[in-house]
């Protein structure tokens, strides 16, 4: 019995071997090892916890500041994707709403190296921005500064994620049933009550999801901050390739992965709570 | 009911790109009627109702509520509350929060909001369920809720869209009755979309039955069903057999006879008022108003055409026999069994048939 019952699942496990092999081997097991090497003394071959304090030493600021340069980047595309979403959905003048239909999307298509290459020309102090500013007389030359430090990597991490969270926001409202919109502007609700009151709250599970993606691809992206911000404070993954490409030290490199994973892993933890929660409520 | 009309189209004309679905629609509606627009799929009666409601801009024409032209008002400012086909609930707010919706927008505190759902509730027959999700309840109880929603802020003008349409035969029949029952009980206006004629005529007091995009007849449900002006309309409203005959002046009267079965002939009503068309006509009558067989009182005042059963099923009250005679197939209610494969006479008594001037278009179709 119990061989039949293996004959009949060897084909099933043989099918299966070639995708676990894939994803334990370059997945699972880096993940672990670097995980595990943050503990690790290098010189002495034992475990401690030298890597940690180290790395909140050497780099506690930049740890808070891509906390707080990730989550301001998450608040304002999520802002800016709902008020996108919600003119593609409850907007009346038909032309607009092709034309935003036909731009929003854009920068989807340009990676992040070319973004941040992008932004560096806009937001230099002698840049697009400022040039503009200043031949429209809103600037005065002396005033002029760089928005290259933190406050660029937000504008380009928005301006990048922002396309991405907008269609998947976009299109959970388009499948939405209209008359639940309609009904509530025969009753006398304006457009903007519309979508605060009833259109978000339906979609509010996909808003997170964009939101949780975008939150992590923007906490792991090297090249926006490497190009944009010159020199300290920076982000994580700015410091690890230096600890790695400078000192050849994998121990701070691996605890500040350590950190950065903690962070994406509380998002992921939302993420799966949120799907949970959707596939429990009847619609 | 008063006599005023709150709502007048007037050559009210709504295009989808070059495609035109209404073509000139003249309607007055009175305060406090109850109007049923009537019609088959794609006749725009819904775009009417969204034109009406303002979600469906129209490309010519006017609207007036109260005198007072709506064109241009936007679907929040004409103060009319829809009920929709899907219910439309929304699933993240309580029954009693769906119903208090509309009175939170016009800042009613909210003391007064719960005491006026309280009161819609019961009249409902939801007591007790404010605090459900409207997810918990059943089609006939959120079609209920969505009522409720719609009259708790007190419309001058209520739009039915085919509310009743996703419920069970059973409960639609009751839901067909509450619905009268309240808005006769408010006085409010009410306009139904349906394509259930049966639906039509027991909630409203006026039918107006559409024809693409036109309104082919408005009249009061009597009015409608007997004396239906189009062929379209007998049609729509049950008078599903059609013969094609000829009719020839005879003196006073008009003879009417059947086109391929000679000696079947009959002398039908022609007044000034409804006077009957002569030459080449097509004649409706319903399956339940003609007979099989020898007539219990064979007169010159019926119209019999011979032919043979060819198909009997039972419908509760009786059998519904499929007749193939010379000039095509009936449909005919008899109250006993008869055997199929028998020869039989159709009798149809003048007063049920409704004569019409023949539509080219059946010219060309060969006779079956």
């Amino acid at each position: 019995m119990a061989t039949l019952r293996l004959r009949k699942s060897l084909p099933l496990l043989a099918l299966l071997m070639p995708a676990l092999l894939m994803v334990g081997l370059l997945f699972v097991y880096p993940l672990l090892f670097s995980l595990a090497y943050a503990f690790r003394d290098e010189s002495s071959g034992g475990w401690y916890l030298g890597n940690f304090t180290k790395a909140f030493a050497l780099y506690g600021g930049d740890i808070w500041l891509t906390v707080v340069v990730t989550l301001l980047s998450t608040a304002l595309v999520g802002v800016l994707a709902v008020a996108i979403a919600g003119y593609l959905t409850l907007g009346e003048n038909s032309r607009a709403v092709a034309a935003l239909r036909w731009i929003y999307r854009w920068p989807m298509f340009i990676p992040f190296v070319v973004a941040a290459q992008l932004m560096r020309t806009f937001l230099a102090k002698s840049g697009m921005l400022n040039n503009s500013l200043m031949s429209l007389g809103l600037l005065e030359p002396l005033n002029a500064m760089s928005l290259l430090d933190w406050r660029g990597v937000v504008v380009t991490f928005v301006w990048k994620q922002l396309p991405f969270a907008a269609l998947l926001i976009s299109g959970a409202m388009a499948s939405m049933d209209r008359s639940l919109m309609e009904s509530a502007r025969g009753l006398g609700a304006g457009r903007l009550r519309i979508l605060l009151e009833i259109v978000l709250p339906q979609v509010s599970a996909t808003v997170w999801v964009s939101l949780i993606l975008s939150f992590v691809t923007m906490l792991s992206a090297l090249s926006v901050p490497m190009m944009i911000i010159a020199g300290s404070p920076t982000m994580l993954t700015v410091d690890m390739a230096w600890r790695v490409n400078s000192y050849g030290d994998y121990g701070v490199a691996n605890a500040l992965g350590f950190v950065s994973f903690a962070m994406s892993g509380l998002a992921a933890w939302f993420y799966l709570r949120q799907g949970l929660r959707e596939g429990g409520q009847p619609t | 009911m008063g006599t005023d009309p709150i709502i007048s189209l007037c050559g009210l004309r709504v295009a989808y790109g070059s495609n035109e679905v209404l073509k000139g629609i003249d309607l007055s509606i009175a305060q406090g009627s109850f109007v049923a627009l009537l019609g088959a799929s794609g006749c725009g009666k819904t775009t009417l109702l969204r034109a009406l409601s303002g979600f469906t801009p129209a490309s010519g024409g006017s609207i007036n509520v109260n005198g007072r032209d709506i064109q241009n008002e936007p679907p929040e400012r004409r103060g009319m509350a829809m009920v929709f086909q899907s219910y439309a609930l929304w699933s993240h707010m309580s029954v009693a929060q769906n119903m208090g919706y509309g009175l939170k927008l016009r800042r009613v505190p909210r003391d007064e909001i719960k005491r006026r759902v309280d009161d819609l509730l019961s009249m409902l027959g939801l007591s007790g369920y404010g605090e459900r999700s409207v997810n918990e309840l059943s089609g006939g109880q959120r079609q209920r809720v969505a009522l409720g929603r719609a009259l708790a802020v007190e419309p001058q003008i209520l739009l039915l869209d085919e509310p009743l349409s996703n419920l069970d035969a059973r409960i639609r029949l009751q839901m067909r009755h509450e619905i009268r029952s309240i808005q006769r009980q408010l006085g409010v206006t009410a306009i139904l979309v349906t394509h259930d004629r049966e639906e039509a005529m027991v909630m409203a007091d006026q039918v107006v039955i559409l024809d693409q995009g036109k309104i082919a007849q408005i009249g009061s449900p009597e009015e409608v069903y007997q004396r239906p002006q189009t062929p379209y309309v007998a049609s729509f409203m049950g008078a599903e057999n059609i013969i094609d005959c000829e009719t020839e002046r005879d003196r006073e009267q008009v003879l009417l006879r059947v086109a391929r079965v000679p000696q079947a002939a009959v002398s039908v009503d022609s007044t000034p008022d409804s006077p009957a068309p002569i030459g080449r006509v097509q004649v409706h009558f319903r399956s339940e108003m003609a007979s099989l067989g020898e007539a219990d009182n064979p007169s010159a005042d019926s119209l019999r055409i011979p032919g043979k059963i060819t198909q009997v099923s039972y419908l509760g009250g009786g059998y519904r026999c499929e007749i193939k005679t010379e000039c095509g197939q009936f449909f005919i209610d008899h109250p006993r069994h008869v055997q199929s494969g028998d020869a039989t006479t159709v009798n149809i008594p003048v007063p049920a048939l409704h004569v019409f001037p023949r539509d080219p278009a059946r010219e060309v179709r060969p006779p079956s």
